[in-house]
């Protein structure tokens, strides 16, 4: 196919939609530094790049700067003994890929693909890591919520300075357009839930989730759970899914 | 003031192409600027796409990691790096979609982005908020299926196909609905898109 051909895909393409075999053609004369397609698929691209700027905007937690600057070796961990680990499967990383970027294109790729696998690797191990710390905390307070109903149960570990852990099952999935959101509810009366960031359930309808902000424990009651919309809302509008006490300190 | 919005662009242009040279350099504290310029929008794409606070951290610390990693291919005088970070991170959590999902993983989509030279020569500004009001606004304008169409394709990475089944329609219809959205966008957005 010449480039005329190919002139209304571009935008397909550039959103993953293009079919076969317009996609192996584009790819090729990309390949190939064809400049008329390279022209249109970064005019495709630019149209495309701005659908990333529409989600309603949202806040990570403060940490998560320092998880990433430490990954990469610029900042210690403060909270885990595994920085030593960390640094050097990082270093370990950064060894390879300097190693194996001289070699042939095929052999590089084989290294990227290890690289993307470490990486998850490092990330879950830090997500398991977090869950122990509060799972350990000698502080730590659990509750179960659920036990007398046939949906949804589990329990809930809340650390007062590592933040919490629900494990729950049996929760349906969020329809589309629809998140579940998590809320810390204060004991004095009058005052307002305070957000706690929002989850899915997996295709089971379990899910495991983490908030890694401080709980005051002496001034909240309960952790609650209710269906919003997506990207969550400033309080809640449905009735609790989930209602789980801030429990007595693990013996 | 009417020069303001370029003056804005220019420097922003030229705070990354700087960003990007310290990174080429391996200067940790680039990757700091870098989370402080773009940390909140990335986070805000990938947690649109997965909905799970702290799937979406995990992933942005990825995304972040993956740039680190494949910045020494970018070429800091051609562009910004911003459409191309967001283009990772798009990537890594419609892949998480698709492997949480059983879904098939679209491998021309993943590698696609190791190809960061393809991300130059983008508009400096074109993440600017001022930007994506038109564009959340282009887009509401849209009627609801074809609005729902190109949703499904940039936030959960679905194809035509597959938006089909998920839809009940004719796999005609949707596409007629995709080129017409596409087309509708890029009269409204694509002049502005392309104005660099």
């Amino acid at each position: 196919m010449n480039c005329t051909d190919l002139r209304d895909h571009y935008e397909f393409y550039a959103l993953g939609l293009a079919e076969e075999p317009e996609r192996s053609e584009i790819r090729e004369h990309l390949d190939r530094g064809c400049e008329v397609c390279m022209l249109e698929i970064k005019r495709a691209r630019d149209l495309v790049a701005l659908l990333g700027g529409t989600p309603t905007p949202a806040a990570p937690s403060p940490k998560l700067r320092r998880r990433i600057l430490a990954s990469v070796g610029a900042e210690e961990p403060r909270r885990f003994g595994w920085s030593p680990f960390l640094a050097g499967a990082t270093a370990m990383c950064l060894a390879a890929a300097v190693y194996f970027g001289g070699r042939e294109w095929d052999f590089s790729r084989q290294v990227l693909v290890l690289r993307a696998q470490s990486r998850s690797q490092i990330i879950e191990l830090t997500r398991l890591n977090e869950a122990f710390a509060i799972l350990n905390g000698a502080d730590t307070t659990v509750t179960s919520f659920g036990e007398k109903q046939p949906v949804p149960k589990g329990k809930l570990f809340v650390n007062p300075s590592l933040g919490f852990l629900m494990i729950a099952s049996n929760l349906p999935q969020a329809p589309a357009g629809k998140t579940y959101e998590l809320w810390l509810i204060p004991r004095a009366k009058g005052s307002q839930p305070v957000r706690a960031g929002t989850f899915q359930t997996d295709s089971n309808g379990a899910v495991m989730h983490m908030e890694h902000a401080a709980v005051d424990t002496a001034s909240t009651a309960y952790v609650a759970v209710t269906m919003e919309v997506e990207g969550g809302v400033d309080a809640p509008t449905t009735k609790p899914v989930i209602v789980a006490p801030v429990g007595p300190a693990l013996q | 003031m009417l020069l303001l919005p370029i003056l804005l662009a220019i420097r922003a242009a030229e705070g990354d192409a700087e960003i990007v040279l310290r990174l080429q350099r391996r200067e940790s504290q680039a990757l700091a600027d870098l989370y402080d310029r773009y940390g909140r929008i990335t986070y805000s794409l990938i947690l649109r796409v997965v909905r799970d606070t702290g799937i979406a951290e995990d992933l942005v610390q990825e995304t972040f990691l993956r740039v680190w990693n494949r910045v020494h291919a970018f070429d800091a005088q051609k562009g910004a790096i911003g459409p191309w970070l967001l283009a990772v991170a798009r990537n890594r959590a419609i892949d998480y979609l698709r492997s949480a999902g059983g879904r098939e993983r679209n491998a021309v989509e993943f590698e696609e982005t190791d190809h960061p030279s393809l991300y130059t020569d983008m508009e400096p500004g074109i993440l600017a908020s001022d930007k994506a009001r038109q564009v959340k606004a282009a887009v509401e304008r849209l009627s609801v299926h074809q609005r729902q169409v190109i949703e499904l394709a940039y936030f959960e990475g679905l194809s035509q196909t597959e938006m089909a089944q998920r839809m009940g329609q004719p796999l005609g219809t949707i596409k007629t609905w995709v080129r017409t959205a596409l087309k509708t966008l890029r009269d409204e957005l694509g002049a502005t898109a392309v104005s660099a």
